[in-house]
């Protein structure tokens, strides 16, 4: 743990070097969470509420989405490097050294735009609970903490598993990760809204609604099905384990690169 | 038992056949055409434990693509590798403690960080404890004067320093195996010697080193074995001063004298030798057999004959024999 914020942090002093592309990209950042809070109460001003989502539930899960991005932008963005990683070669003295390479790979650039996304998420999810009328007990605060570890989890596990598929595509951007990335736009949305192909995708395939739809609707006690909220950790579990499992698949197909 | 084996050790890529262009690469996104390349045949390698060997050829012979597999970088098509019987891929972790490997192309520093930091880094990943590692600190400097590149950012180095600092990166935790991939490109006669000479210190350590080069200076001097691969096959592998007395018998003494030779009375008494006049007038060169006489036997010839003014003795270098074996020129024995 304190290696890998060691490794992270070799990157921090040139993060700094460019002081002004740091302030654009977070000013950027929250600029965006601001665009998709205007277009909510846009929606919200003519849908007063969305099969049984009111405006500040919704909101909560625009800012989980918005926390679990950030945590995989500020600590692990390297995995969005790894198609480049491999077509350069670059994970050659990454498999010689007794530190596991996923970690390496991940740790290899830091994106200091997690940050802004970090705190809007934040405050969004914040401003969410205000507005609610959950009980909060001691066990149901825990609980709270432990979904939304699990979320961010989630996130990032889709991130090394669909940027690990560069493996396989020798491309040399993560178009495949960005695409899928972009499908977890749609978990931002209150998942019963969907047809039902669709749901299979969010909830089963690239199980995004994890990070946000399902365990906010099981805090909030929102929709027809919350129970499935409590099988987040397990989700979590089970997205960290294959995308481990593809990750190694694919260092076996690694080629390096010629000289 | 050896320390690294390798057994009937190939490594297949697949490459794609895109036609040129645009046309090509549009076409092939319907009909996939691959071709094969076969850059490690059936390579069969033993390294005993602090032995060092050279292992040498031409461009593109599949010099690195074998250290890339003995250091578990890539998986091997088919065959096998152990380093200390433990397998490269299955135990990572520990092969990676045992071994050193250095990438003469790439580096391993951190860019944004001054080398001295880089190294600590490292040195935290392979968990080696402060004291030993200021102890490898100052070995590393003594031979390669590394105190006044600790500070300076990696970005920052020039090759020399680079190579230098990626050197002690290398064998910062002090492994038992080391590959040395080309470890003296593009450096200066000056760092080369510096390098070279930090080499002989690791063996006589009783590191086991395998050194890959092009440039065969580097390996004189400093290993005993030498194993020579040509397209992915493994064409030699022996004693390198085998390879010198067998191949590399011949001297040529170059000699300069106050008058003409009497050439017939050379020839006369020097049989085997051929006597050639070189450009300059006054200027001979004897081309011998050092088996059959010896230089001293040749000047004391000349010397009854004529007045010599200047004289100097030629060995060809492995460099010559080796440059012969990839021409076809010369068949070594396996």
């Amino acid at each position: 743990m304190r290696l890998y914020l060691r490794l992270l942090g070799a990157h921090f002093r040139s993060m700094m070097e460019y002081e002004t592309d740091f302030l654009i990209l977070a000013a950027a950042t929250v600029l965006m969470q601001v665009v998709n809070i205007v277009f909510l109460s846009a929606l919200f001003a003519k849908v007063p509420v969305l099969n049984g989502w009111t405006f500040w539930s919704v909101l909560m899960m625009f800012g989980a989405v918005a926390l679990a991005e950030g945590v995989g932008s500020l600590f692990f963005d390297g995995m969005w490097s790894l198609a480049w990683q491999i077509n350069r070669g670059e994970l050659d003295y990454f498999l010689v050294r007794p530190y596991p390479v996923a970690l390496q790979v991940s740790s290899a650039a830091l994106g200091i735009n997690g940050l802004s996304n970090i705190v809007t998420g934040g405050l969004m999810i914040a401003a969410g609970l205000a507005h609610s009328a959950v009980d909060w007990t001691p066990w149901r605060v825990a609980l709270a903490v432990l979904l939304l570890l699990s979320s961010v989890v989630i996130k990032v596990s889709i991130n090394l598993a669909t940027n690990a598929v560069c493996f396989w595509l020798n491309s040399p951007s993560p178009m495949f990760a960005f695409a899928m990335h972009q499908v977890g736009d749609l978990a931002r949305f209150p998942l019963s809204i969907y047809p039902v192909a669709l749901k299979a995708v969010l909830g089963v395939v690239l199980p995004f609604a994890f990070i946000s739809f399902f365990p906010i609707a099981y805090l909030l006690d929102t929709g027809s099905s919350q129970w499935v909220g409590l099988l987040t950790p397990v989700a979590a579990v089970y997205c960290a384990a294959v995308a481990a499992l593809i990750f190694r698949r694919g260092l076996r197909r690694y080629e390096s690169a010629g000289n | 038992m050896p320390i690294v084996e390798a057994r009937g050790l190939t490594k297949v890529f697949r490459r794609p056949d895109k036609g040129s262009g645009l046309g090509g690469a549009v076409k092939h996104l319907f009909a996939r055409r691959y071709s094969d390349k076969v850059a490690v045949d059936h390579v069969d390698l033993s390294i005993e434990a602090g032995e060092a060997v050279a292992y040498v050829g031409p461009n593109g012979a599949g010099k690195s693509t074998t250290v890339k597999l003995l250091s578990g970088i890539l998986v091997p098509t088919s065959g096998e590798v152990r380093i200390n019987g433990l397998h490269p891929q299955r135990d990572r972790n520990t092969v990676a403690y045992q071994i050193g490997v250095l990438f003469g192309q790439r580096t391993q520093l951190w860019w944004d960080l001054p080398v001295s930091e880089s190294l600590a880094v490292l040195r935290d990943i392979y968990g080696v404890d402060h004291a030993t590692y200021r102890k490898r600190l100052a070995r590393f400097d003594e031979v390669l004067e590394l105190g006044e590149i600790l500070p300076v950012i990696g970005r920052k180095l020039s090759l020399g320093q680079r190579m230098r600092a990626d050197l002690a990166a290398a064998l910062v935790h002090g492994p038992q195996v080391v590959y040395l991939d080309e470890p003296t490109i593009g450096l200066d006669l000056a760092v080369k010697d510096r390098v070279r000479e930090f080499f002989r210190s690791l063996r006589d350590e009783g590191t086991t080193v395998m050194l890959t080069s092009h440039d065969l200076a580097d390996i004189e001097g400093f290993c005993r074995r030498l194993v020579i691969i040509d397209q992915g096959r493994i064409i030699f592998d022996g004693d390198l001063e085998g390879v010198k007395d067998t191949f590399a018998r011949e001297r040529i003494l170059h000699v300069e004298t106050a008058r003409p030779l009497p050439l017939e009375a050379v020839r006369a008494a020097l049989p085997g030798a051929e006597i050639n006049i070189e450009e300059t007038p006054l200027r001979y060169a004897v081309r011998f057999d050092r088996f059959v006489m010896t230089a001293g036997q040749v000047v004391t010839v000349l010397a009854t004959l004529t007045e010599l003014v200047d004289f100097r003795v030629d060995e060809p270098s492995i460099e010559d024999v080796i440059r012969r074996v990839y021409s076809g020129d010369l068949v070594l024995p396996r």
